[in-house]
């Protein structure tokens, strides 16, 4: 159990994994670091991508 | 041959085997499912995913070896799911799938690449993931300036 509400389950587990479930209530968003990196980080990829950052992009790759 | 209109390239000129589909969307863009990966001689090696659904919604994107040489790919068994590759054994990436990361360009910051959850396609089926990893073997800010040149 996480505080109230929130339980952790083993729902599987091999050598090399680990299969959780997490069971919370409706208003608590439940979200893998990972993925709400990933999330944050595609936000601001889709902001800047006009031909400038294309070019500064090229600067360092080429 | 189709046309859509975008923000940063113009109209452009698409057939069917440039599409990119997502069953899932991408993280923080579930409803968007389908891309146009659009490449351009002068724009190599950078390649640009244009949402077909939001004008001003396109990703810059680099071939995941561009990036690092190296790299190890890792997806999960969800995600193979999604590409219909799932199968027994371990799943070995092979030349019939492309993988792309996602390169970021703030205004006023560092040049990054999200090698933690690089886009793994499908290139037969043409359907695609953003396969986030497990593992924080990698960055989801690997900073451009700390790449290893590919030809040393």
């Amino acid at each position: 159990m996480i505080g109230e509400g929130i339980e952790v389950e083993v729902l599987d587990s091999s050598h090399s994994q680990v299969k959780l479930g997490i069971r919370a209530p409706k208003e608590v968003v439940v979200l893998r670091q990972e993925i709400f990196l990933t999330q944050q980080q595609n936000q601001v990829a889709a902001q800047e991508t006009s031909p400038a950052a294309v070019s500064r992009l090229l600067g360092t790759l080429r | 041959m189709s046309q859509i209109k975008t923000k940063h390239l113009g109209p452009i000129n698409y057939d069917d085997s440039s599409v990119l589909n997502f069953p899932a969307g991408l993280p923080g863009f579930e409803d968007q499912n389908q891309f146009v990966m659009v490449e351009r001689k002068e724009s190599a090696p950078v390649v640009f995913l244009q949402s077909m659904k939001t004008k001003s919604l396109c990703f810059l994107a680099a071939p995941v070896n561009v990036i690092d040489s190296k790299y190890e790919l890792s997806i999960t068994r969800d995600d193979l799911k999604v590409l219909g590759l799932e199968g027994p054994g371990p799943f070995q990436p092979g030349t019939g799938v492309m993988c792309l990361v996602i390169l970021a360009a703030p205004q006023n910051g560092p040049l990054t690449a999200n090698l933690l959850a690089p886009v793994v396609v499908d290139v037969r089926t043409r359907r695609a993931v953003q396969a986030v990893r497990i593992d924080s073997r990698y960055s989801h800010q690997f900073p451009l300036a700390a790449r290893q040149s590919a030809c040393s």
